[in-house]
C-alpha cells in the first residue's frame, strides 16, 4: 500500500561530521514515534531556487520519503507505503 | 578486401544498469528489495510497464506491457509511477564515477554510458579491474542495492555485447581471442541492432546465425543483405572497428503525450497542446535557440495517425507563438477522431534568436520578452508557477518524464 500525502512532521536528525548529508534519526508522525532504521538514498532536488533535500527512510515496517526545505527549514513527509502491493 | 579482427587491446567500457528504474526504487524503499516492482509511466491498468525489477521480470513481466497485464502475470507486483528527479541523481552520480577515470564518457540513455579509456592512465590498471571498482564504488557512493552490467571491448558495438552476456552485474570482455565464441553462443537478434525485419532480411540471404554473419563478406553484406553502405559497416562493426563514435547534434525539440482520456473535443485538446508547446519552447529557450519549423503528430483511439510539419519564415520562439502555428496544423485535420497520443516538435533550429536586431518593435519581440520574463519567474519559484492562461489546471498532466533513448539533455548535463 502506497500513499502520497503532504504532512508537516517532527524530525530529529543528525549531521556527522564529514558527511555530505545529514541523517533523520526519529520522527513523530501522526502523534507516533517512529526510530528511522535504513537510509535508501538522499538526494537534493530544487524547486526554482529553492533547494529541497529528499530522504527515502525505512523506520521498521514502514517506508518515508521526507522532504527538507532548506529555505523554511521545514520536514515533510511525502510518501509513506508499507511495501506491499495495493 | 578481407579485414581481420581487430587484435588491439579493448579501450571502451559500456555500463548498464539493468532495471535501471526498478533498482533505484529498491534501492530507496528497502521494504521493495526481493520483491517484484515496476515502474509504470501511470500506475493505472492501461498504464506502460516502462521498467520492471529482476524480480518481476522472473516472473514473466516485461517492458512495455500494460499494468493489467502485468498484475495478471504476477499478482503481487508492486507498481509505481516514474520519479525522473530521483533517476537524473543516479545518472549524475554515476557520471561522477566514470569521469574520474576517463574525459571521455558518452551517455547513451539514462540507464547506459560508455566510456572511452584510450590513452588514459586507467588503462595500465586493466579494465577488468576498473569495471570491478566500478561496480563497488556503485555500491558504496549510491546504494547498496546498485548493480550494473559491465562489458569491454575493442568497439561500442562489443562492449555492449558484453555488457549484455551475463545480467544482472555481469563482467565480461570481449577481444579477438573469445569473440567468435561470443558469436556462437548468440541468436541473430542478440545482436544490438538486429531485430526481427534485419534477422528477415539476412535469413532471407543465407545467414541464420551470428557466426555466419561474422563471415559474410564486405561485398555480400552490402551489395546483397544491406543493399547499401550499412553492409559494410556491420562488417567492420562485428570485427571490432569503432564506426559508432559520431556526435549527433540536436535537430529539434519535442514532447509528446499520451492522453489518459482519449477526446477529440477541442477545448480539452487545447489546453494540452499548450503544455506541450510550453514545455517545448521553455527547454528550446534556455538552450539559447528558436526553430523555423514545426511539426505535429496525433495518434488516434483507432491506431491510425496524422503528422504534418511546416517550414516558416518566421522564428519561433515565445510559447504563444508556437501554440498558435500547432492549432493552425491540428485544425487542418482531414478528419477529427479521438486523440490517443499528441506530439509536437520544433526543428530548424537557431542559435541566439533574441540577438537578432530588428528595425521595428513588434508584437513578436514584446512576446519574445514576455516569454523570457515568464522563464525566469519559473526559474526562480519553480517550473509551471507561471503559465499561459490556457494551462490552468493543468498541473498534473504532462507531468516529468524521461524519455527511452533520447539522451540530448543528459549530454549537456554531462558537459556543463
Amino acid at each position: 500500500m502506497h500513499q502520497t500525502i503532504h504532512e508537516s512532521i517532527d524530525v530529529i536528525a543528525v549531521f556527522p561530521r564529514g558527511s555530505s548529508h545529514a541523517l533523520p534519526k526519529r520522527i513523530k508522525w501522526q502523534g507516533k514515534d517512529y526510530s528511522i532504521t535504513e537510509l535508501g538514498m538522499h538526494y537534493p532536488q530544487r524547486q526554482g531556487r529553492v533547494l529541497h533535500h529528499i530522504f527515502s527512510v525505512t523506520a521498521g515496517t514502514l517506508f518515508f520519503r521526507l522532504n527538507f526545505n532548506t529555505e523554511t527549514l521545514q520536514w515533510v513527509v511525502e510518501e509513506i507505503s508499507d511495501g506491499l502491493a495495493d | 578486401m578481407d579485414l581481420p579482427i581487430n587484435r588491439n587491446t579493448p579501450t571502451v567500457m559500456h555500463i548498464d544498469l539493468n532495471s535501471c528504474f526498478a533498482t533505484c526504487e529498491q534501492q530507496a524503499n528497502p521494504l521493495l528489495r526481493n520483491r517484484p516492482v515496476a515502474v509504470a509511466a501511470y500506475t493505472t491498468p492501461n498504464g506502460c510497464i516502462v521498467s520492471p525489477s529482476y524480480e518481476a521480470k522472473a516472473k514473466g513481466v516485461k517492458v512495455g506491457m500494460t499494468v493489467r497485464d502485468g498484475r495478471l502475470l504476477c499478482p503481487d507486483l508492486y507498481v509505481m509511477s516514474p520519479d525522473p528527479m530521483k533517476y537524473r541523481f543516479v545518472n549524475l552520480k554515476l557520471r561522477d564515477i566514470f569521469q574520474t577515470y576517463s574525459p571521455d564518457v558518452v551517455p547513451k540513455s539514462i540507464d547506459e554510458a560508455v566510456i572511452d579509456f584510450a590513452n588514459t592512465p586507467a588503462m595500465k590498471r586493466g579494465l577488468s579491474t576498473i569495471g570491478t571498482e566500478i561496480k563497488a564504488r556503485l555500491r558504496s557512493e549510491i546504494g547498496v542495492w546498485m548493480r550494473c552490467n559491465v562489458g569491454i571491448g575493442t568497439n561500442r558495438f562489443l562492449a555492449k555485447t558484453a555488457a549484455g552476456l551475463h545480467k544482472p552485474d555481469g563482467l565480461d570482455v570481449i577481444t579477438h581471442e573469445n569473440l567468435k565464441d561470443v558469436y556462437a553462443s548468440m541468436k541473430l537478434t542478440d545482436i544490438c541492432g538486429i531485430a526481427t525485419r534485419y534477422e528477415a532480411r539476412l535469413n532471407a540471404c543465407g545467414i541464420y546465425t551470428p557466426l555466419q554473419f561474422f563471415h559474410t563478406s564486405s561485398e555480400d553484406l552490402q551489395k546483397r543483405v544491406f543493399k547499401s553502405i550499412v553492409g559494410h559497416y556491420w562488417y567492420q562493426r562485428l570485427r571490432g572497428y569503432e564506426i559508432d563514435s559520431v556526435d549527433f547534434d540536436r535537430k529539434s525539440y519535442g514532447q509528446m503525450y499520451s492522453l489518459p482520456k482519449y477526446t477529440d473535443k477541442p477545448d480539452e485538446l487545447g489546453p494540452i497542446l499548450m503544455k506541450l508547446c510550453e514545455k517545448t519552447g521553455r527547454r528550446m529557450r534556455r538552450a539559447g535557440s528558436g526553430a523555423h519549423g514545426i511539426h505535429l503528430a496525433l495518434v488516434y483511439s483507432d491506431y491510425t495517425h496524422w503528422h504534418r510539419g511546416k517550414t516558416l519564415s518566421t522564428t519561433l520562439y515565445a510559447t504563444q507563438d508556437i501554440y498558435r502555428k500547432a492549432q493552425l496544423i491540428m485544425s487542418s485535420q482531414p478528419e477529427k477522431k479521438k486523440v490517443a497520443k499528441m506530439s509536437i516538435s520544433c526543428f530548424d533550429l537557431i542559435e541566439q534568436p533574441g540577438e537578432q536586431l530588428r528595425l521595428f518593435e513588434d508584437d513578436d519581440t514584446k512576446n519574445w520578452a514576455a516569454s523570457d520574463a515568464m522563464d525566469k519567474i519559473n526559474d526562480r519559484y519553480g517550473e509551471f508557477v507561471i503559465t499561459p492562461a490556457l494551462m490552468m489546471g493543468m498541473s498534473e498532466l504532462v507531468v516529468d518524464r524521461i524519455s527511452f533513448g533520447g539522451v540530448k539533455e543528459l549530454e549537456e548535463l554531462y558537459t556543463n
